[in-house]
């Protein structure tokens, strides 16, 4: 005794009382009726801290409830009663640890109470086939540390006082088969590697928990590998993992009724700052960024007026979705004056960036689509994007693809560019590739021809003047889609420049000749006396000339 | 007190405290060294020694020179030059004249891209105002590209355009532009006919035919399998320079044709 007031007094923590941790599970066995009430709403009841794992399966953090309700067996009776009250019929185990509640709620009906410490206990006399339940529920868990269990981890939490903190919980919370597939959250069939294991337990001789929990957890992790210690950890009443509190779906919904109708979208943008203001508040608050933004506009003329925009990439930024939201509607005005404006988001989870100190800064996604919605206000969505080479021999032929918001990052690795790219790099070290300057609407000329070769160029175009032919080469004959009709029919070959999924080219060029159109022609360089460089070609069908692009 | 003043003249005298009043500021690398975050290189070994590393970033450059003198393969290659370091870029193209298999020749990566085609006509017909219009849009496109930022080269193309359309333009837009772009990492390039930011640019190239004249295959023999173009010699000459490069210096390009140019 005295030992142990000197203990406490040389350390401070041990007079701190230990927590003890105390959870409920809810299961609803099969039934022909339909339940009235789902567990959910039950357990809503009794704590915050509450987790979903099927819809007939929940388990309930009542940890600091017995001040409130009384012992663990209150608490037991109390669940099972207002399920009760509610028309539903459920198994009700109350453990010291999580998955200790699941099994024994799932094996025995009634109520079930096990005191902190006594969950192996009640664990070992169970029947081994009981798993197979609860295979959906543990699935494959990859928070599991290979020599320690979350258990493990727990337990010695226990030693030192603290509760297993944010350290220990999930990065990405381990869902279970239903919820990764999404189907509906009822009970599903073991999985095959489960059917096996427990095969293979059979085989063993074991029959119960407790024989499970008595084997040497080395030697059966290196027979049945990771998964086969969760189940030893369940077998002796550890969690594999902490409770993650499930949380309620939050609809990101704000409105506005305005007592004056608005006309103008100037005055729009404030009230959509207004709206968006809170909106991303709890977007920031779940971690959650706008993957839609809806705005929907109630007109004087009772119609109303939704815009749909479908936002690059996940952002919470006022401004961003502020502006984005008012180009749309720049494009697309309302046809009358509002009095009610609605702002609906569907969320996403938030963008993770990690930024680094080595690469250049780039534009955020939120920069290039704002910055792309300005412009395409401005010029036109089909005057800017990313050109692209198409397949093609057609002189001028390029695509137009959307530009991408966000870039992988920075340059190649240095060794892959050595070995690439040294060619190139040395030659553009020393000498510039020349280019062309194309007219995308080729400019009709007059070309003398001396000896079969031009002689002299000159147009009536404006800022073309022409001249004497100093040198030249040529002729380059060159024609493509030969094979088609000639008034630009459907190419039965099915020639196309791209196909399939998103690199497909929004917009093919030249536009007035389509990609299966024909064309025949013969090409010359010519250098003119006023220092002009340029290329010319003779359409071999109609005879006449044209400049078609400027060497520069 | 006559001391005391006497003393204070010493003191700022040997600390040159006046040099801040009438000097530049000494430069960010005092080794030297051409930095890539101060300059944008263009790829081409010589021209980058003579222009000290490069264009400079946070300043509005020009290209300028006649047509068919090398305007648009030298702005392909520092576009190329840019995308190879991983940078976004952008060009604002006037009358949408850039050929984009010139460009993939030249080592441009598209992806990375961002092209702004403009309305600008070579034959407006009757509508004047058209090109004038189309111009001042242009620009408008090319001040929000600088505004949104980070883009590591961002050129304004109106190499083919009216002289006209960009003279009646205020003076005071490249000093706007200027002031939008300065401090930031972004290196503006102006390409024209003839110089438009003028005082406020920060480095002025001007492009002509070198002496050695054209190569075109016409005298030289032919051979079969190379397309029709081969190349001709430019001289680069610095007009003028805020810093680093030295204002008449020039330098000799030589363009050669890519394949299937």
């Amino acid at each position: 005794m005295r030992n142990v007031t000197l203990e406490s007094q040389s350390n401070p923590e041990s007079q701190i009382p230990h927590p003890v941790f105390l959870y409920a599970c809810l299961y609803r066995p099969p039934q022909s009726e339909p339940a009235r009430a789902s567990l959910a709403v039950i357990a809503q009841e009794f704590s915050p801290r509450y987790e979903c794992h099927r819809d007939d399966l929940v388990s309930i953090d009542v940890s600091g409830l017995e001040r409130l309700l009384g012992p663990a067996r209150v608490i037991g009776e109390e669940l099972r009663r207002d399920a009760a009250s509610r028309g539903v019929r459920v198994h009700v185990a109350v453990a010291g640890a999580r998955m200790a509640a699941l099994v024994l709620a799932h094996a025995r009906p009634g109520v079930t109470i096990v005191e902190p410490g006594g969950e192996a206990g009640a664990l070992a006399p169970l029947a081994i086939g009981i798993l197979e339940r609860l295979d959906d529920v543990v699935g494959a868990d990859p928070c599991v540390p290979p020599s320690q269990g979350y258990g493990e981890a727990r337990q010695s939490a226990k030693r030192d006082g603290s509760r297993p903190g944010p350290t220990l919980r999930p990065l990405v919370p381990s869902l279970s088969k239903n919820e990764r597939s999404g189907q509906a959250r009822g009970s599903a069939p073991p999985s095959d590697a489960m059917v096996e294991t427990l095969s293979v337990f059979k085989r063993w001789g074991l029959k119960t928990l407790g024989e499970l929990a008595a084997l040497p957890s080395a030697d059966l992790a290196s027979r049945l590998g990771r998964q086969a210690l969760v189940w030893q950890a369940i077998a002796r009443g550890d969690d594999v993992r902490p409770l993650v509190p499930t949380l309620e779906e939050e609809r990101f919904e704000s409105s506005l009724e305005l007592e004056w109708p608005i006309e103008g979208l100037e005055p729009l943008s404030f009230v959509l700052t207004r709206l968006l203001e809170p909106l991303s508040t709890r977007l920031e608050r779940r971690d959650r960024g706008a993957a839609v933004l809806h705005v929907l506009l109630r007109l004087v003329t009772k119609d109303v007026h939704a815009r749909r925009l479908e936002l690059p990439a996940p952002m919470r930024d006022v401004r961003a979705l502020r502006t984005l939201a008012l180009l749309d509607l720049e494009s697309h005005p309302p046809a009358g004056a509002v009095d009610r404006v609605a702002v609906v988001i569907d969320p996403t989870p938030g963008r993770v960036l990690q930024h680094t100190l080595f690469t250049r800064a780039q534009p955020t996604p939120e920069q290039v689509s704002t910055l792309l919605a300005r412009l395409g206000a401005l010029m036109g969505q089909d005057r800017l994007g990313a050109p692209a080479t198409v397949d093609s021999y057609r002189p001028g032929a390029f695509a137009m693809m959307p530009f991408a918001t966000e870039h992988d990052d920075q340059r190649r690795t240095r060794g892959t560019r050595r070995e690439q790219d040294e060619p190139d790099a040395a030659r553009s070290a020393l000498n510039v590739v020349s280019a062309l300057r194309r007219c995308r609407q080729p400019v009709p000329a007059r070309v003398t021809i001396d000896d079969g070769r031009p002689a002299r160029v000159t147009t009536d175009r404006r800022g073309f003047v022409g001249g004497t032919v100093v040198s030249c080469a040529g002729p380059w004959r060159t024609s493509g889609n030969w094979w088609a009709d000639r008034s630009g029919g459907t190419d039965r070959s099915g020639g196309t420049d791209r196909s399939g999924g998103s690199d497909q080219p929004h917009q093919t060029y030249p536009p007035h000749q389509t990609q299966q159109s024909y064309w025949n022609r013969d090409e010359w360089d010519v250098a003119l006396n006023d220092g002009a460089v340029y290329r010319i070609f003779q359409d071999r069908d109609t005879e006449a000339w044209f400049i078609d692009a400027i060497v520069d | 007190m006559p001391l005391a003043r006497a003393d204070l003249e010493s003191l700022l005298r040997t600390r040159r405290l006046d040099r801040t009043l009438t000097t530049a500021l000494p430069p960010l690398d005092p080794a030297g060294i051409p930095d890539e975050y101060v300059c944008a290189p263009t790829g081409h070994t010589a021209l980058d020694a003579r222009l000290g590393g490069g264009f400079p970033r946070g300043h509005l450059s020009e290209i300028v020179g006649p047509r068919s003198s090398g305007r648009t393969s030298l702005l392909l290659q520092m576009l190329a030059a840019a995308t190879a370091r991983g940078e976004l870029v952008a060009l604002v193209d006037a009358l949408d004249m850039l050929d984009v298999a010139s460009a993939d020749a030249a080592g441009v990566q598209l992806d990375r891209l961002l092209w702004v085609r403009g309305h600008v006509v070579t034959n407006p017909g009757l509508c004047r105002d058209l090109n004038q219009r189309a111009v001042e849009q242009a620009i408008r496109a090319f001040t929000l590209v600088l505004q949104a930022g980070n883009f590591g080269l961002v050129a304004f193309d109106a190499g083919e355009a009216p002289a006209d359309a960009i003279r009646r333009l205020p003076f005071t837009t490249w000093m706007r532009l200027q002031r939008l772009i300065e401090g930031s990492q972004t290196a503006g390039v102006l390409v024209g006919s003839e110089s438009m930011a003028r005082s406020s640019s920060g480095l002025t190239v001007k492009l002509g035919i070198g002496a050695s004249g054209f190569g075109i295959r016409g005298t030289r023999a032919i051979r079969f399998g190379s397309r029709l173009f081969e190349g001709f010699d430019v001289d680069v000459r610095v007009i003028r320079a805020r810093a680093r490069a030295r204002e008449d210096a020039t330098v000799a390009l030589r363009t050669l044709a890519a394949c299937g140019a």
